[in-house]
């Protein structure tokens, strides 16, 4: 391969493959990618310095609102590393509401990406129905929650809304539904040339390159290394509730395809054993508003890998420190190895094998400028404008 | 014996005295604090004894230095944090990029967050701030408090 005839092709920020802002430069020869090199931090909004200026509670809220898909997934890790600052448990019922809501988050989520896989090969009558299908499970958790998005159901001590035993026949009528379509989906996958062409031996990545390389969650098992922290770290009601982990062999985009079929699999299963299991019982414990200080590692196995949160307590309402790193980010130097030798064609399916969340990765430092008139809006002017509107309504 | 106590004494054995403290803080969790020479010997030494993912590097403004803490997991399941601190004026630590590739982004983010050099880390160009960000300027720095930082990117000259 010779150098001296590449060129450089930048990618995104506008949406590459995926509706949100990150940027790739790569270097191709002919029509081979033999370099690339990515650039984060469109996305960032400085969620980390702003964990240091609000207390605990309001902490929730903010990593509620750290990725819209994995909503759950971060409020679970935030809540788990004060508690176990705190040194208290949530009750049992509340330990199997976070498994069951968390389930389902990665029902949707993976399915969400089952459709956006299937829209990157060009396959949209796939990701049309693969979409209507998931509404079902987005209507699920409405009916727990309330809310579509941000389910706010964790709070530090436990849960903050029950499962009520009426709805409990509609979750599982609806589960049902989602396993048959979901088998149907594998059918269809395993013997549509269209998705086969595009997907096998696309975007390998080795076993070994994927434990050097710090790989986590579904990218991961795709390459045949059976690791999740639900199984390896258990949290929540975990170590209760019999799984399986599903990995592959094949290391590629049609791998990483069968895992996250696999898994939503899995997730049925899981929530119909909680529902069945789920002990009666107070839903939270009462905790105090200071915490003393230490320091707190969480782990939580999120729809898309190990999402890894660190804080440290000074003893006030608020904390000294608080660390988040999402999975997108790990996945990303594994991402980068898989582009190299492929076709520039191949670059968006790659891309979005990893189920990359880019709102998640960027976090910490908040620019939010309103671009022509050169003015922050910080939170009271938000506040004030928010007060007035609401007189005028 | 627990297996977290078994590790924990087999680290305090082969460090000996550049190793400052050693906690088991709960099941699975381990907290280390070394001294900041022996850095690249400990990654090495954990990594043989099986601690192969690293989950990320978190920086820390303490008062008399910058904390870097090494998340390092075992079979996913033992999570090993290794604290070291360095000096705030001039930061700088050995990369881990040769023992452990997977730690080339997160030695970046600190390096912007914080103003830590990674000696010998390949690339240290901006990962998370913007091109035009004024050097020198740490956002996640204590000295560096919100409205300063605010106000740091209205004017636009000091920054070209």
């Amino acid at each position: 391969m010779s150098y001296g005839s590449t060129i450089k092709v930048p990618f995104g920020p506008q949406h590459p493959a995926l509706k949100e802002p990150e940027h790739f430069l790569f270097k191709i020869d002919g029509d081979i990618i033999v370099n690339v090199k990515p650039r984060i931090g469109y996305n960032h909004r400085g969620i980390e310095k702003a964990f240091e200026r609000r207390t605990y509670i309001q902490n929730i809220y903010l990593a509620e609102r750290i990725c819209g898909i994995c909503s759950d997934a971060h409020t679970t890790c935030y809540v788990q590393a004060i508690e176990d600052l705190l040194g208290v448990e949530a009750p049992p019922r509340a330990r199997y509401i976070r498994v069951i809501v968390a389930e389902l988050e990665r029902i949707h989520s993976h399915s969400l990406w089952l459709g956006i896989a299937a829209h990157e090969i060009g396959f949209d009558t796939l990701f049309m129905h693969l979409w209507r299908d998931r509404e079902a499970v987005m209507d699920i958790l409405e009916l727990i929650s309330g809310n579509r998005v941000h389910y706010a159901m964790n709070t530090i001590g436990g849960v903050r809304r029950d499962i009520a035993s009426e709805t409990i026949p509609k979750i599982i009528g609806s589960l049902d539904f989602l396993e048959k379509r979901t088998k149907y989906y594998i059918k269809v996958l395993r013997s549509e040339p269209t998705v086969l062409k595009r997907t096998v031996d696309i975007g390998v990545l080795k076993p070994e390159d994927a434990v050097e390389l710090c790989a986590v969650g579904p990218t991961l098992r795709a390459s045949g290394v059976k690791n999740d922290v639900r199984r390896d770290d258990p949290y929540a009601a975990y170590d209760e509730i019999p799984f399986n982990i599903v990995t592959d062999d094949g290391c590629d985009v049609f791998s990483r395809i069968l895992v996250r079929c696999g898994e939503i699999l899995e997730s049925i299963n899981m929530i119909r054993y909680a529902l069945d299991h789920m002990p009666s019982g107070m839903l939270r414990v009462r905790v105090p508003m200071v915490v003393k200080p230490g320091e707190a590692v969480s782990r939580v196995e999120a729809p898309r890998g190990e999402l890894i949160h660190y804080v440290k307590s000074n003893g006030s309402t608020r904390p000294e420190r608080y660390k988040v790193r999402s999975p997108t980010l790990a996945n990303i130097p594994a991402l980068c190895k898989m582009l190299i030798g492929q076709h520039v064609a191949d670059i968006p399916i790659i891309l979005a094998g990893i189920d990359p969340c880019f709102a998640c990765m960027d976090r910490l430092v908040f620019v939010d400028v309103k671009t022509n008139k050169k003015k922050a809006l910080d939170f009271e002017s938000f506040r004030k404008i928010v007060r007035k509107r609401h007189e005028l309504l | 014996m627990r297996r977290e106590d078994k590790i924990a004494a087999e680290i305090r054995e082969k460090l000996k005295e550049k190793i400052i403290t050693v906690e088991v803080s709960r099941e699975r969790r381990i907290f280390a604090y070394i001294k900041t020479e022996a850095l690249k010997e400990s990654i090495k030494f954990l990594k043989d004894m099986g601690f192969k993912h690293l989950s990320t590097i978190t920086g820390v403004d303490v008062e008399d230095g910058i904390e870097l803490i090494y998340h390092l997991a075992l079979d996913g399941s033992i999570e090993f944090s290794l604290k070291l601190k360095v000096q705030k004026d001039d930061p700088r630590v050995p990369t881990i990029t040769d023992i452990i590739p997977g730690a080339v982004l997160y030695e970046r983010e600190v390096h912007d967050m914080f103003g830590v050099n990674f000696e010998g880390h390949p690339d240290l160009s901006p990962l998370i701030l913007p091109e035009k960000w004024p050097r020198n300027i740490y956002p996640l720095r204590k000295k560096y408090a919100l409205e300063r930082l605010r106000n740091l990117i209205f004017k636009e000259e000091d920054i070209e």
